[in-house]
């Protein structure tokens, strides 16, 4: 490590390295730091140090009541694309049938299809389906476009276990289901994880779908920022992705407790 | 322990029209080791999985004491079984991999305890019932899925290349530390291995299979000194394997004309046969120089050269070239005072051997 990280190649690498973080950091930090400007426009550099954005954001009944609809509609799309996902990764990687492959591409399909073309159709079904709950549609439109995040990294991380501590675990005498819960699932829980994880981000700042199946009752977080972006842009915009972004950050940071990021995103 | 008698009966497997075990019937008595001996592909581990119960039979039946298994699922048929690479529950500590079966049976965490304690005895671990299978060498993990699939007091044991990954030295003394164990415990066993030394040293019947079906079966000694086919022949060990027709009858013998320097004395043919294949052990073969040999041109019996020469320690290999270009091999033990080879390459030689050598093999 040391020899090969050293001299002039090491520094060329921790120049580049350093600028590719902050070109990939510098948004986000400008975010941050508007937010506590102490001025009513977005201003950069930051006049002043103030919290007021914050108490003003903290105060506003639009803002909460968008984050919690959209927590509980993240937690409800985590828990829907797991109990969806998790299932059909399972018979991808162990199911030997026909048609295989067709099915393992159309289930990823949503990763590739725009998910604002996603969104209308979804609208446009669920609408014939009389759907008429706001908050359901959003629940099934989030869970089908984060579900294909959780199968491919349960996939991924199915894949590197070995079949045969199933069978053994089955001749030992357990069911499929005592299998799955108690040798397999151990085994993937970095890639439930990650794949949780991701789905809770990506339904949380979901705006493409979110837009078409929103309604002005029941609007979630970037709805709201989008509109308060249009309406008045103060720093209590940045002040509310701020918040965001910690939320994200707290999440990642658990994640990484909790199984270790790394081994999470690369099994 | 209970011994039970396994029977298979005309068991077969496809998949997708291609044929991965044939038509299998077979009855291991209990208490038996029975090695499935035969080449990858060869459908041996299919018929082991399907024993188990991991694969559904396309026709045929497993019967365990007479109890027909089909449609028994795997976790209700107490089969204890090992895996090649162990297949140990890597988030389990040894102890909690043991324990895995009983508690599948519901016993009681006191009597589990116990058992797993016995268990842990019975193959020498003791000691690392906290450790976590990934602390633990190659053959220690085997011992503890040993112990795992023993525990649950199975009705027979199934191993599935159990030692092949393990390095030569520890594979011999697993080999015959698993025999002693399993004589034992008198517990009925069936293991899958593509290597004949293996099924050699362990088993009580060894069945050779090709192509799905069974080729041969019968004790060591029986599927070596007398292969009933080419292949089998071919498989274990190695022969020198020699085809012509039969030249002239002498009771319930016959001479063979391989070549015309060689010919064979045989003591045993059948009656109908007019054209056979015999195969000679290259250990059965003694060599000797020219001129020390009684007389050359009987039968069981050629002059040849050298062709290679291998010194392997305590035996030497000899390849001879026939006048007509026939190759023979020639194992011969070597002597401990021994210097080097015998005979070098070049030079001119006697290969001779008894009539009961020769081996008439009857499908080939």
């Amino acid at each position: 490590m040391d020899e090969r990280f050293s001299g002039f190649g090491a520094f060329i690498l921790y120049t580049i390295t350093a600028g590719m973080m902050l070109f990939i950091l510098a948004p986000l930090l400008l975010v941050m730091a508007v937010s506590v400007s102490d001025s009513y426009f977005v201003t950069f550099p930051p006049q002043g140090f103030t919290l007021k954005w914050y108490a003003k954001v903290l105060q506003d009944r639009d803002f909460l009541e968008a984050m919690r609809l959209s927590i509980l509609l993240a937690l409800g799309t985590t828990a829907g694309s797991l109990l969806f996902g998790v299932p059909a990764a399972f018979a991808l990687v162990r199911g030997r049938f026909f048609g295989l492959a067709a099915i393992k591409g159309f289930l990823l399909s949503p990763l590739i299809f725009p998910a604002l073309v996603t969104g209308l159709a979804l609208l446009q079904v669920l609408t014939k389906l009389g759907s008429q709950d706001a908050r359901l549609n959003l629940l099934i439109g989030h869970v089908v476009v984060t579900s294909p995040y959780v199968i491919r990294t349960v996939v991924t991380s199915l894949q590197l276990v070995d079949e045969n501590l199933e069978d053994a675990a089955r001749t030992l005498g357990a069911n499929r289901l005592t299998t799955f819960w108690r040798v397999t699932l151990p085994q993937i829980a970095s890639g439930v994880a990650a794949g949780g994880l991701f789905a809770f981000m990506v339904s949380f700042d979901n705006y493409p779908v979110t837009m078409w199946l929103a309604n002005s009752e029941y609007s979630p977080v970037p709805l709201v920022l989008m509109r308060q972006l249009v309406n008045v842009f103060d720093p209590s915009v940045p002040a509310m992705s701020t918040i965001i972004i910690l939320m994200a950050m707290v999440g990642v940071l658990l994640l990484e407790k909790l199984v270790g990021l790394r081994r999470a995103l690369a099994a | 322990m209970r011994s039970s008698e396994v029977r298979l009966d005309r068991l077969s497997k496809e998949y997708n029209r291609t044929v991965a075990v044939d038509d299998v019937s077979l009855t291991i008595e209990p208490g038996h080791m029975v090695a499935l001996l035969g080449p990858s592909g060869c459908g041996k581990t299919t018929c082991l999985r399907m024993i188990a119960g991991l694969i559904r039979p396309t026709s045929g039946d497993v019967f365990v004491n007479d109890r027909r298994m089909t449609g028994v699922p795997v976790h209700r048929r107490n089969v204890g079984m090992l895996f090649q690479n162990y297949a140990l529950f890597p988030h389990l500590t040894v102890e909690e991999n043991i324990a895995f079966g009983l508690e599948m049976r519901g016993i009681s965490k006191a009597d589990a305890a116990r058992k797993v304690g016995e268990a842990l005895n019975l193959v020498q671990l003791s000691s690392f019932g906290k450790r976590y299978p990934a602390q633990l060498s190659g053959g220690q993990q085997q011992r503890v899925a040993l112990g795992r699939a023993l525990v649950i007091e199975p009705a027979m044991l199934l191993l599935d290349e159990p030692l092949g990954a393990l390095d030569k030295g520890l594979r011999e003394s697993m080999q015959v530390e698993l025999r002693a164990l399993q004589r034992r415990l008198g517990l009925t066993t069936i293991m899958v291995t593509h290597d004949q030394d293996e099924a050699l040293t362990m088993a009580d019947k060894i069945v050779v299979m090709r192509d799905g079906k069974l080729e041969q079966v019968g004790s060591a000694t029986e599927i070596y000194q007398r292969p009933a086919s080419k292949f089998v022949a071919q498989f274990i060990g190695a022969s020198n394997l020699f085809h012509g027709p039969v030249e002239q009858r002498n009771g319930s013998g016959a001479v063979i004309r391989v070549s015309p320097e060689l010919s064979l004395q045989v003591d045993q043919i059948p009656q109908s046969a007019s054209d056979v294949m015999v195969s000679i052990r290259p250990e059965a073969i003694v060599v000797e120089r020219v001129g020390q040999s009684p007389a050359a041109q009987r039968a069981n019996s050629v002059t040849a050269r050298v062709d290679q020469a291998i010194y392997r320690g305590f035996v030497s290999h000899y390849y001879l070239k026939t006048q007509s270009g026939g190759q023979i091999i020639v194992f011969e033990q070597n002597q401990s005072q021994q210097a080097g080879l015998r005979y070098a390459v070049g030079e001119e030689v006697v290969a001779r051997w008894e009539s009961p050598s020769n081996h008439v093999i009857a499908r080939h």
